[in-house]
């Protein structure tokens, strides 16, 4: 019923209105249009932004440590901090972070991954560890190389602050807090390693 | 910087002028090099030259690291170095703190009693904390930059060229007025390693930059062994990452981008900068003298390109 009388009601305004009017009605009712990956890209720096803000908290207990000698402090800096904000974000989950962006990262890393020689990628492939557990809000391991981020792909990707890293492992792109040396998210799927 | 065309050409055809250890000119300190006969380095031309050490992958802790550190220690002798840089993979594995013990300051105890100072640059191998670490004197910063006499210096961390640091670089690089202009990190944008090879990607980012503002020489590592480049754009580029680890016969033969390598043993390299020239020479853990040169200050960039750069 209702719909019925919608559609008669759009059907006489159709006739009745001219049609410069109509158009004019028409972009009225329309939604401004929305770039969608523009909108995950604002959502995930949102998302970035509120893990700062949490990591921030954490880090007043933990004050920066400066210049030192003493490489026990810099040790015993990390480790806290990379406990200190798992514990605050204890019910972190795959995806929290990267969610919005997750298919738009997978497409850069696969797009890039594709546009390289053979040779780049041979050279990429050897530099990625493997074979070994991450999981989110545990530290990276200590005795495994942080394998380097091809400089190209790098631009390719959201900017972040200087607090946070990507880093290519396995078949995972992580993020990564620097300092605290804590896996803050996981993608899992991601070029170059599916091709192993 | 760009090549001068005669000097590339001279330099190309001498092999870059390597001078043997009988070669050698005259120094202020003869006596001490004859005195040491086991290890092979020659004394400084100029005492107010900027002279300084260089290692790369060094943090094993393993006797080849702490043989090269005493060859190191018995080089200040003949030759005085002011400071090391260091290429990146500075402590391999664990980072607990008795590894900074056992992998940095007992194998260069020598040097660090004699308080030479180190600069790091961070290797695929480092925690970026290390940058906290005060005997790498990194400021707190994963790239940061020095001045020592004529020359200024730029660590870079090549494990996470971001456009922030690539911004940084370009800015500190338009204000570098020096007579010589030195980057120093881990990977190699050019290299003969069978295993890594050049580093491409990097190299598109980076090159320009040095191209465009005069860099004149680049150090790097990643690759365990020693490699001199042939000069490319006008830069000399070395790779010396041998300092503990070692590839043994990685360089590809035939390699048009050797000028030298040597590849069956771990290294240190010394150079000192001059006012016309760099002087530099590269000994084994056994003290044998690989390689030394003479490498001449190339012509700062055109009047075009400072044009082009203030646009």
């Amino acid at each position: 019923m209702v719909r019925t009388a919608v559609a008669l009601l759009f059907s006489a305004l159709c006739i009745s209105l001219p049609a410069g009017r109509l158009a004019a009605a028409e972009r009225a009712q329309a939604k401004p249009p929305v770039n969608p990956h523009a909108q995950a890209l604002v959502e995930f720096k949102k998302r970035v932004d509120t893990y700062l803000e949490l990591r921030r908290a954490v880090t007043q207990k933990y004050p920066e440590v400066k210049e030192t000698g003493d490489p026990a402090k810099i040790h015993d800096r990390e480790v806290a901090l990379g406990k200190g904000i798992a514990m605050a974000r204890i019910s972190a989950k795959p995806g929290d972070v990267f969610g919005p962006v997750s298919g738009q990262l997978l497409t850069i890393v696969e797009k890039d991954w594709n546009a390289r020689s053979p040779a780049d990628q041979k050279a990429i492939l050897a530099e990625i560890p493997k074979g070994f557990v991450l999981k989110i809000n545990q530290p990276y391991p200590p005795d495994v190389a942080l394998a380097t981020v091809p400089p190209k792909l790098l631009a390719q990707l959201p900017m972040l602050p200087e607090e946070l890293e990507y880093r290519l492992v396995d078949r995972r792109l992580l993020l990564r807090d620097r300092d605290a040396n804590l896996i803050v998210d996981v993608l899992v799927g991601a070029e170059p390693t599916r091709a192993e | 910087m760009r090549v001068h065309p005669l000097l590339l050409s001279g330099l190309l055809a001498l092999g870059v002028s390597t001078l043997s250890a009988q070669q050698a000119p005259a120094t202020a300190q003869p006596a001490a090099q004859t005195a040491k006969s086991s290890l092979e380095i020659s004394a400084p031309r100029d005492m107010d030259s900027v002279r300084f050490a260089i290692i790369g992958d060094s943090g094993t802790g393993d006797r080849r690291q702490y043989e090269v550190g005493a060859q190191m220690t018995k080089a200040m002798e003949i030759f005085p170095f002011e400071f090391v840089i260091m290429l990146g993979d500075n402590i391999y594995g664990s980072e607990r703190p008795q590894d900074f013990i056992k992998k940095f300051e007992k194998p260069y105890e020598g040097l660090l009693t004699q308080k030479i100072p180190f600069y790091a640059s961070l290797g695929n191998h480092d925690d970026p904390t290390q940058r906290f670490y005060k005997p790498f004197n990194m400021n707190g910063e994963r790239f940061y930059t020095f001045k020592k006499g004529d020359a200024r210096f730029f660590a870079l961390d090549s494990n996470y060229m971001d456009q922030a640091q690539l911004k940084w670089l370009e800015e500190q690089l338009s204000r570098a007025n020096d007579r010589w202009k030195v980057a120093f990190f881990h990977h190699p944008l050019y290299s003969s390693g069978a295993r890594h090879g050049s580093e491409v990607d990097l190299r598109t980012r980076l090159e320009p930059l040095f191209v465009k503002y005069g860099m004149d020489i680049v150090f790097a590592g990643h690759e365990h062994f020693y490699e001199r480049i042939v000069p490319q754009k006008g830069i000399y580029y070395f790779t010396q990452g041998g300092s503990a680890k070692l590839r043994e016969g990685n360089i590809r033969v035939n390699s048009a981008l050797t000028g030298k390598g040597f590849d069956v043993d771990n290294v240190f390299m010394v150079a000192e900068l001059g006012k016309e020239s760099m002087q530099f020479q590269v000994v084994s853990r056994t003290g044998k003298r690989v390689d030394s040169g003479s490498l001449p200050l190339m012509p700062e960039p055109k009047q075009a390109d400072d044009k082009s750069r203030s646009q």
